[in-house]
């Protein structure tokens, strides 16, 4: 069981800072929409910025891509950073966080639901290989797949067998005799990788922590990697909105992560 | 210097009328790179209890419009990890420390308050007391707050039970009273209106704009009544919203869950202050 005993981190938390960022422009991509920011300092992948958009709390962006000059984020379509007018002045704090932590791998596995997905695409080309699992509920909320660069492998799952493989990702059960199940080509696939990064919903993360012992016996720390995605409304631990219970106690998902060593912290066994 | 604690043998002078309030900032300069401590008043920090406590399952953050609901349980790690967390921070800090202390049952809430006495910088007890406490409940908890220990014990009083609480503890020896803590509400998940799924409902405290008013009427009946001061608490988001709380009354004010969003307000207010002639106050 995963332990639910309290932990103080011994964290040592790093400078904390706003900044003001420039709206330029958002626009549709089915099923995301894309907004774009100019900013000085912007997060890494897996980390983040808490932007003030006007509403009680602050919004926790996460990069899609990044460049020197700022990054955009994908966001659901009633997101309030689609109302911005370009040109609009947005105060962020951070970066905040705890990123991925890629090393020097070579072999990238990346694993998301649709609907995570966005904070994953920053490693699309992180790694000379790479492999990326998207699954949906059905075909008509997978993103097109020339929408992602030619080099990565692209694995596409659905929950009604749809499209692609049939999942959920972590499911045993027989599949139909038209449909093949997911699970024997994850398992494939995290057998290959050098490394491998989750964004699902966090209550998946044990069941596939699971999946990556059973495929790699003694796994590296930070060989799987999870984002653990929940509100974050201060972003530096004061709150305790966002305490994510681990095999080591609570803990911060906005100080600790959000991005998590995935065995180590979900895994319901050693 | 502003005397939270008139009648206690060591009282509890603070340089300022502005404090973060429990929960909101943390335990200890969590947010030093974005707030000047030395502009506060004190720090007060999160609920703690006796012994460690678990946060809340399920979703604990509930947003409509300029409001939301939070519930998480009062996570923290219990009065022994705290000490050993933190003391030495606050030691070091150049603000006093008031802890808040979750009032569980009179035993533990002794034992807990009692550990705090004698630590350096920390300078005095807020008990928050649970939603719905009877009046005899409440002032066993205060004795028990005091018992052992010898630090002036301020009571933040639930929302509901302001009436009934408020000139008890005052008379039974509070040495300081915080109105209020915020106001339970209930709101839907976001989850499930984005999910078109079975509406799922949130039951937490209260934050936004609409608490403040409440809170002012709050202070305008019972501040002149009460025969100790009065810190307020609740929906405070600019200098003008302070000067009204102090105006009716306030001898101190506690800015909560707004600083997440603009942790800045606490110095603003606490600079406009400085600047702000205090007998210009109405009767």
């Amino acid at each position: 069981m995963i332990s639910h005993q309290l932990l103080i981190t011994s964290h040592q938390s790093p400078m904390v800072k706003q900044q003001d960022a420039i709206f330029r422009q958002a626009y549709p991509a089915p099923p995301y929409w894309v907004a774009r920011f100019d900013v000085a300092n912007p997060p890494g992948p897996g980390a983040f910025v808490l932007a003030d958009l006007g509403g009680p709390l602050r919004e926790p962006l996460f990069p899609a891509t990044i460049d020197a000059d700022g990054f955009t984020a994908m966001l659901p379509p009633r997101h309030p950073a689609t109302r911005l007018l370009p040109g609009a002045t947005v105060n962020m704090l951070g970066p905040l966080g705890q990123g991925f932590r890629l090393g020097h791998a070579t072999r990238l596995l990346l694993v998301a639901e649709t609907g995570s997905l966005p904070p994953l695409l920053p490693l699309l080309e992180a790694a000379p290989a790479v492999a990326l699992v998207i699954e949906a509920p059905t075909r008509a909320q997978l993103p097109p797949p020339d929408r992602f660069p030619p080099t990565v492998e692209l694995t596409l799952v659905t929950r009604d067998g749809s499209a692609g493989y049939l999942g959920p990702l972590e499911s045993q059960d027989p599949a139909p005799a038209n449909l093949q199940r997911v699970m024997p080509h994850l398992v494939e696939l995290i057998a290959w990788a050098e490394c491998a990064c989750f964004a699902c919903a966090n209550d998946r993360y044990p069941a596939l922590a699971a999946i990556v012992r059973a495929a790699r016996i003694q796994p590296p720390p930070d060989f799987a990697q999870a984002l653990v995605q929940v509100p974050m409304p201060c972003g530096v631990g004061a709150c305790e909105v966002c305490r994510t219970p681990t095999r080591a106690g609570e803990k911060h998902a906005c100080i600790d992560g959000p991005v998590f060593d995935m065995v180590r912290n979900f895994a319901l066994t050693l | 210097m502003i005397e939270l604690a008139p009648r206690h043998k060591f009282g509890l002078p603070i340089a300022s009328p502005v404090m973060p309030a429990a929960g909101a900032f943390g335990y200890d300069d969590t947010y030093h790179d974005l707030v000047d401590l030395h502009v506060l008043g004190a720090l007060v920090t999160n609920p703690v209890s006796l012994n460690p406590r678990e946060a809340a399952r399920g979703p604990r953050i509930a947003v409509h419009g300029e409001h939301f609901v939070a519930h998480t349980g009062l996570p923290n790690p219990g009065v022994k990890r705290v000490l050993r967390q933190y003391r030495q921070t606050w030691e070091r800090l150049p603000i006093p420390v008031i802890v808040h202390v979750i009032a569980t049952t009179p035993a533990e809430t002794a034992k807990a308050a009692e550990r705090f006495s004698g630590i350096p910088n920390v300078v005095g007890i807020e008990l928050g007391l649970v939603d719905n406490v009877t009046p005899q409940r409440a002032l066993n908890l205060l004795d028990a707050a005091r018992a052992d220990g010898d630090l002036p014990v301020i009571v933040r009083v639930p929302f509901t039970s302001v009436d009934a609480l408020a000139p008890l503890l005052a008379d039974h020896g509070a040495d300081a009273l915080t109105l209020t803590a915020p106001p339970r509400a209930v709101l839907p998940t976001s989850d499930a209106v984005d999910d078109n799924e079975a509406r799922r409902y949130l039951r937490g405290r209260l934050y936004g704009p609409a608490v403040l008013p409440l809170l002012l009427n709050v202070l305008a009946r019972w501040c002149s009544k009460l025969p100790v001061p009065v810190i307020a608490c609740g929906g405070i988001a600019s200098l003008q919203d302070a000067i009204a709380c102090l105006e009716l009354g306030a001898t101190a004010l506690q800015v909560d869950a707004l600083l997440w969003r603009d942790p800045a307000i606490l110095q603003r207010i606490a600079e406009g202050l400085a600047k702000f002639d205090p007998s210009t106050i109405s009767e």
